[in-house]
C-alpha cells in the first residue's frame, strides 16, 4: 500500500510523501518541493487532493487555495507552440 | 484486430461495417477501426505498454483516459506530448511511445568520468542514455 505510487509525473510513493510529512512536519509547498510531488507534467492536476488528503492526516494543514498547492495558469500543460500561435 | 473489442454490446448493439485504419506504433503497422484513439486502437491490438517512465523506466499506459492526466502522451508524427486516449487515428498515422531519458544531474562528481576514454566507455552502454 505504501508503494502506491501518488504522483505519477514525478514517481512520488505514499510512503515517500507521508515520511517527508512526518519528518520535516511541514506545509503543502514544502512537502511538494522537497519530494516534487504535484510539479511534474501534468502540473499537480492529478494528485494535488491526495497530496492535500495526506498532508491534513499527517499535520493537519487544511487544503487551501492560497500559498499551498494552488492552481495557476497555464491550467493545463500547453506547448510553447501553441502558445506561439502555431495550431498544431 | 477484434480480439480486445466488444462486438456485441447488449445497449449498443453490434460492432459491425468499421473502416479499417492503419497506423505505427514504434515502427510496426497496426490496424484500428475508424474513430479509435490511439489508446483504443492499441488496446485493441493487445498493447498497453504506451510509454516508460522517463527517469526510472517504470512502464506507463493509460490512466484516466479522459485527457486529464497526461499520463499516456506518446509522440505523432514527431510531435511528442499528445495524448493517446484523446486523439484519434488517422491513416499512415506514426506513434512513438515514451522513452528513457538522460538524467545527467542525477550522477554524483565521483561518478563523473576523468578522462575522454572512461566518458565514450560508460556512454556506450546498452538501453542508458547517458551524457
Ligand atoms: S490517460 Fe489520462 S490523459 Fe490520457
Amino acid at each position: 500500500m505504501d508503494k502506491l505510487i501518488i504522483c505519477r509525473c514525478e514517481e512520488v510513493s505514499l510512503e515517500d510523501i507521508e515520511n517527508t510529512a512526518n519528518k520535516y512536519s511541514c506545509s503543502a509547498r514544502e512537502l511538494k518541493l522537497r519530494t516534487r510531488a504535484g510539479m511534474g507534467y501534468c502540473g499537480g492536476r492529478t494528485c494535488r487532493p491526495a497530496v492535500d488528503a495526506v498532508l491534513e492526516e499527517v499535520t493537519g494543514e487544511k487544503p487551501g487555495n492560497d500559498i499551498p498547492l494552488k492552481v495557476q495558469p497555464p491550467v493545463r500543460p500547453v506547448s510553447l507552440s501553441v502558445l506561439g500561435g502555431k495550431k498544431r | 484486430m477484434t480480439n480486445n473489442r466488444i462486438t456485441d454490446h447488449p445497449v449498443l448493439g453490434k460492432l459491425e461495417n468499421q473502416t479499417p485504419v492503419k497506423f505505427t506504433f514504434d515502427g510496426t503497422t497496426y490496424t484500428g477501426f475508424e474513430g479509435d484513439t490511439i489508446a483504443s486502437a492499441l488496446l485493441a491490438n493487445g498493447i498497453r505498454q504506451l510509454r516508460v517512465h522517463e527517469e526510472t523506466g517504470a512502464p506507463r499506459a493509460i490512466y484516466c483516459n479522459i485527457g486529464h492526466c497526461f499520463e499516456c502522451r506518446v509522440t505523432v508524427d514527431d510531435t511528442d506530448g499528445v495524448r493517446a486516449c484523446m486523439t484519434t487515428i488517422r491513416e499512415n498515422m506514426k506513434v512513438d511511445s515514451g522513452k528513457l531519458q538522460a538524467v545527467p544531474f542525477k550522477s554524483k562528481p565521483e561518478e563523473w568520468p576523468r578522462t575522454y576514454a572512461e566518458f565514450e566507455k560508460s556512454s556506450k552502454k546498452d538501453g542508458v542514455p547517458h551524457v
